[in-house]
């Protein structure tokens, strides 16, 4: 009985749980910046429209990375329900403060996973991971930077404010 | 006689084969698939966090819950719920990945 399960998954299993609400965490950011990418796109602001379109297709695609590597592993990936979504928001400036609040919970939840795989020996997950701590230091990284370009520009028309943002 | 023990006479979990898990109840035994297994301890999980029991308790304090791709219907009261809960549990925490 001892390795009964193993046999079966390359991954622990309470890691895997983990990775299942990681899941559920990305796709949530991806109807997010979904919701985010709408409200950007109803009042012409061009290139934060763009960005955020872009950010929902990421997350997504962060999710799906989640979902085959959970799978391939033995493990079984659940679709998660999507709820509570925002979709009222009363700036850009405050839509960028909640993405960047969004990524910091993102951050803190990859690395509470990589903390459990650590103490699993599950190495598999930790390698698996690595990539993600990078990414989410790059995402904050460039979170941080919009939001200090609106600090620099304060005052200045919302348009001429956007075309100062980046696409991506 | 002990509630415990009783249970423990009614539900178990067992390697069947490589890939093939026995769960047996007071009723049949099942043979489940190891996606199957996945599915069930999810399941399980599900229903012994506080909440769950909660309203199962305020309700008809059974469960009734689908296995083995929804092949069977299994009858679970509370104290048989919890337990496959361990017993699930069991088979999986002594898991430990890449050391063996
Ligand atoms: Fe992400
Ligand atoms: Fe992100």
């Amino acid at each position: 009985m001892k390795t009964a399960v193993r046999k079966q998954m390359t991954i622990n299993p309470v890691v895997m749980d983990l990775l299942n609400n990681q899941i559920a965490l990305e796709m949530e950011a991806s109807a997010s910046y979904l919701a985010m990418a709408s409200w950007c796109d109803q009042r012409e602001l061009l290139n934060s429209k763009e960005f955020f379109y872009k950010q929902a297709e990421e997350e997504r695609e962060h999710a799906m990375k989640i979902f085959t590597f959970v799978n391939d592993n033995g493990g079984a990936a659940l679709s998660p329900q999507i709820q509570n979504v925002n979709n009222d928001f009363e700036s850009l400036r405050s839509i960028y403060e909640a993405s960047l609040d969004q990524e910091i919970n993102v951050t803190q939840s990859i690395f509470n996973i990589f903390k459990s795989a650590r103490k699993e020996d599950d190495f598999v997950t930790e390698i698996f991971l690595q990539w993600f701590i990078t990414e989410q230091a790059e995402e904050e990284d460039k979170f941080r930077s919009i939001i200090d370009i609106f600090d620099l520009m304060e005052g200045m028309p919302l348009k001429m404010i956007d075309e100062r943002l980046p696409k991506e | 006689m002990n509630a415990d023990v009783h249970v423990e006479k009614t539900i178990q979990l067992k390697e069947f084969t490589f890939c093939k898990y026995q769960l047996t109840t007071h009723t049949k035994v099942i043979t489940l698939s190891f996606p199957q297994l996945l599915q069930l301890r999810k399941n399980v999980k599900e229903l012994t966090r506080h909440h769950s029991l909660h309203q199962i308790i305020d309700a008809d304090n059974f469960v009734l819950l689908f296995v083995a791709d929804k092949q069977h219907l299994i009858y679970l009261d509370i104290p048989q719920l919890l337990f496959l809960n361990k017993e699930i549990e069991s088979f999986f925490s002594s898991f430990k990945s890449v050391l063996i």
